[in-house]
């Protein structure tokens, strides 16, 4: 009997949970350098699934060496483009969520900021202070508590984020027209337009 | 030990980081993947993609295997949220519902699988009918050591004991019965144009 010979005999044995671990690793070394060995296998597989079932399903299927390619650290093969995409935008989409993750203030960087907890969401407020609570404190009236459907949760929080978003947009513009009014040589005219501070909001508008 | 204990086998190792045990799980178990992951997806491309995908979690998932099931079952359940992630991520509701029952070799649900691929039911009728020749035309020792084997299920050593002859024997002649009806079936997959 010949090395080879010995080799797919020890195949068919681990085929039929017959061979010792010595005889599996040496079947292994020589699998991962002997695609005959490995397709030898494979056609073994499939004549025990016509033996027992009279029929093999998908015998023209193959994505073994795409599959150990894609696990040893190359880049994975898919066939259909949409797949692709599909794969690379859940990876964007969880580096991005996982970046935001990272931007929140953690406890002990609360320096500065203040958790909003209208209606459940929760705001990290940047330049806000905090507050300590204490007992017998009256609590800050909190409108959308009275809110009661999902709905107008729903909008009660995105109108909320909405005017943060406003807030943070304003100090911006005053910062940046501040800055720029103090180091400009020249009358400088903000690109920005820069809305009053609040009260006068609405006679400037 | 039995089949399923060669599985454990190539589990253990390849929780251990084995890639080239993983391999010879993929090699087994690609075709029975795919076929059910046909039953949710009919385009061939995107049923081999998502038959990739099912084995790329399973190994990332492998430290999670505990035995507590069959490996094919628990390889099963991941390919079949699979598929069914894939119909969701592309907007379209999953018509098949597989059940972990569908998962069992040779159940009926299974067995209508490819109905949708033509191509592969005609390929899977001739090599049964290479196969069912070249098991019939192996001398009668061969004959009955596999037979034993794969429609008994039983262990080397029992078939040593019904056949009254040495395990090595046994082992031997397992070998060579396989040996000869490989060889029908490599010349049947050669002439084949879909068979890669």
């Amino acid at each position: 009997m010949t090395t080879s010979d010995r080799e797919l005999e020890t195949l068919s044995a681990i085929m039929d949970g017959e061979a010792d671990e010595l005889e599996l690793r040496r079947v292994l070394d020589s699998t991962s350098s002997d695609p005959a060995l490995r397709a030898r296998w494979r056609r073994q597989q499939m004549v025990r699934e016509l033996l027992q079932t009279r029929r093999v399903r998908q015998p023209n299927i193959e994505v073994s060496s795409a599959v150990t390619e894609a696990l040893a650290g190359g880049k994975s093969v898919y066939k259909n483009p949409l797949w692709s995409m599909a794969v690379a935008a859940s990876v964007t989409m969880a580096v991005v969520l996982g970046g935001q993750q990272l931007l929140v203030p953690n406890n002990n960087a609360m320096q500065g900021s203040v958790i909003s907890d209208v209606v459940g969401g929760v705001v990290p407020v940047l330049g806000a202070q905090p507050v300590q609570a204490s007992l017998g404190a009256k609590s800050l009236p909190v409108a959308a508590r009275q809110i009661d459907t999902a709905d107008n949760e729903r909008r009660e929080v995105a109108a909320m984020y909405e005017r943060l978003a406003q807030d943070r947009y304003r100090n911006l513009g005053r910062h940046h027209a501040s800055a720029a009014a103090q180091t400009h040589p020249a009358p400088y005219i903000s690109y920005i337009r820069a809305p009053a501070p609040t009260g006068q909001e609405s006679a400037m508008q | 030990m039995t089949a399923s204990e060669t599985d454990q086998q190539l589990v253990q190792r390849a929780q251990r980081g084995d890639l080239r045990a993983f391999d010879l799980l993929v090699l087994k178990y690609q075709g029975r993947i795919a076929a059910l992951v046909s039953r949710y997806v009919s385009d061939p491309s995107e049923v081999e993609d998502v038959t990739q995908e099912a084995f790329i979690k399973a190994y990332r998932a492998i430290d999670k295997f505990r035995g507590d099931s069959a490996f094919y079952t628990w390889l099963y359940r991941i390919a079949a949220n699979a598929a069914k992630n894939y119909l969701v991520s592309k907007r379209r509701r999953p018509g098949s519902d597989a059940t972990i029952e569908d998962a069992e070799v040779g159940s009926q649900a299974a067995l209508l699988a490819d109905v949708g691929n033509p191509e592969a039911v005609a390929m899977g009728e001739e090599l049964a009918a290479v196969v069912e020749d070249a098991l019939s035309a192996l001398p009668e020792e061969l004959q009955a050591a596999l037979t034993l084997r794969e429609f008994e299920g039983l262990s080397y050593d029992d078939i040593a004991a019904v056949l009254d002859c040495p395990v090595g024997t046994v082992r031997s002649r397992i070998f060579r019965a396989r040996e000869a009806i490989d060889e029908r079936v490599k010349q049947q997959m050669s002439g084949e144009s879909g068979f890669r």
